[in-house]
């Protein structure tokens, strides 16, 4: 076989991993007789406890870090070093408090990133819409 | 509505020189456990943050090892250092946290920290 | 069109530079950051410079020093906080803010393995590393499948990085989930009699101080993995 053949014999194995029946149940804001312990418990776990999980075994891979990373595990550190933040918060924030899909859905570093952008609003020290016209303004930058 | 004022410098006015945990040494009275006790880790409602696994909640483990002083990370984690507990290093055979795991591993085990409030003795 | 046919030579329209929403994130939370005085952009430098310093290489000597030196090992299996100063370590004051790095803390615990007790480190709940003593974790200490698994399947997951265990041995999975943070101390191997500290420490790799694999004579680097190329990649490694 050529190795085109085999990209893409290992392209359909790892798209049939996504390809999975679905039962959707009606949950948008379910009422509460809908809610068992069970439910209730997967719903308020806190997501970063995933210990014991099943998952398949993946091919482990090494990364290269991005500018934006190493900036952004720089300024949490110095957020937490110059007292906005203990380092405790500063997880309680960006494993649980993102909530599970955010948790899955976004990368590792962008969740820092995003702890980070929040806690200066939360502890009002930047104004939400101080923090939206930055962004803007640095947006424009590249324009 | 008026801005909180945060004092920036406590943790560093706290640690500096000393280190973290080191800081809470003393802090948290005398331990409940010693070194070679049976625990169980308590099911405690866990609402919005926890740092004890659920994995281990009803499991019964032995201590071995004293580890330090510390506020409780359910606590630290929203800045509130006021309560300080011991924590534990705890021991459970693998056998006694997964159903399945093959009794021909027998000797397998698994070492995490706990903090006081999460023990009762097994 | 040729630049002989003008006074003037043409330059290229200048290249629209793609930047990442990540990107744009970061300088804003970083500038504002600075511009409100919550830090400043020297404490920021110096905490990269800082990151810039660390690798695994002292706890790689830290291994090698306790297999020559019996009191060492004690002192290191007891507290690893005092046995990294001589690696070069200050847990507390090595680093910028004088009481620690917020996210490792302060109390380093060295985890021997004996020939009947292999120890395997992982973070279920994000991804805790002693970063003072071993530099930045590796991508895939960081995934939640490593942290699902391991705890559970743990000799399944290290035959995956091609390490077996007697059924004898004890597999002791150390899941460092408060402030404690740790390295494993392998067992000396075989055919490294009379070798330097030098020598021992080239053996003992990032992945041995994981406990994903053990020291080999011979084998100075981790196994080879694939490597996710970085869009604009930090220049060198660290």
């Amino acid at each position: 076989m050529t190795s085109s053949t085999r990209n893409e014999v290992h392209t359909h194995l790892a798209m049939m991993g996504q390809v999975q029946p679905a039962l959707h149940n009606e949950t948008h804001a379910p009422s509460p007789d809908m809610i068992d312990h069970t439910l209730w418990r997967a719903y308020t776990r806190s997501c970063h406890d995933v210990g014991g999980e099943y998952d398949i075994p993946i091919r482990y891979e090494e990364k290269e870090e991005e500018i934006w990373e190493l900036n952004t595990f720089a300024t949490c550190e110095c957020l937490a070093w110059r007292g906005v933040w203990t380092a405790e918060e500063r997880r309680r924030r960006q494993n649980v408090d993102v909530g599970q899909t955010a948790y899955l859905g976004l990368p590792y570093y962008g969740r820092w990133l995003l702890s980070a952008a929040l806690i200066l609003v939360d502890k009002q020290f930047v104004t939400n819409i101080e923090l939206s016209d930055k962004i803007a303004e640095v947006k424009k930058r590249y324009e | 509505m008026s801005k909180p004022n945060y004092d920036r410098t406590h943790h560093a006015k706290m640690a500096t020189g000393i280190g973290d945990p080191q800081c809470f040494a003393g802090k948290a009275g005398e331990p409940k456990f010693k070194v070679g006790d049976r625990v169980r880790v308590k099911d405690l409602p866990d609402l919005f943050y926890t740092r004890t696994m659920v994995y281990t909640r009803g499991a019964e483990a032995t201590v071995v090892r004293l580890v330090y002083e510390s506020p409780p990370a359910e606590n630290e984690a929203w800045d509130n250092t006021d309560d300080v507990e011991w924590f534990y290093s705890i021991v459970f055979k693998q056998s006694d946290l997964w159903p399945e795991y093959n009794n021909t591993y027998e000797a397998d085990t698994l070492e995490t920290e706990v903090s006081e409030r999460w023990l009762e003795k097994a | 069109m040729s630049d002989k046919d003008h006074g003037h030579s043409h330059k290229a329209a200048p290249m629209v530079e793609e930047v990442s929403d990540f990107e744009i994130l970061e300088i804003a939370v970083r500038e504002l950051a600075i511009e409100k005085g919550l830090f400043s952009a020297e404490d920021h430098r110096s905490w990269t410079e800082y990151i810039h310093t660390l690798g695994p290489l002292p706890a790689a000597r830290l291994v090698a020093k306790a297999w020559l030196d019996e009191d060492y090992k004690k002192l290191c299996i007891e507290d690893g906080v005092e046995a990294s100063k001589a690696v070069g370590v200050d847990w507390i004051e090595g680093m910028p803010t004088k009481f620690g790095t917020p996210s490792d803390y302060c109390n380093l615990r060295v985890l021997a393995d004996t020939p009947k007790l292999k120890h395997v480190v992982v973070c279920t709940l994000c991804s805790c590393y002693p970063r003072p003593i071993l530099g930045q974790s590796p991508e895939w200490y960081r995934t939640p499948n490593y942290r699902r698994r391991l705890v559970r399947w743990p000799r399944s997951v290290l035959s995956e990085f091609g390490l077996q265990l007697d059924d004898d041995v004890e597999v002791r999975v150390a899941d460092s989930n408060q402030k404690t943070r740790y390295i494993v101390m392998p067992t000396r191997p075989e055919g490294t009699e009379g070798w330097t500290e030098d020598q021992l420490a080239e053996i003992v790799t990032r992945d041995c101080l994981i406990g994903v694999a053990v020291p080999k004579p011979g084998v100075t680097s981790n196994a080879t993995r694939p490597v996710r190329k970085a869009l604009k990649p930090v220049p060198h490694d660290h």
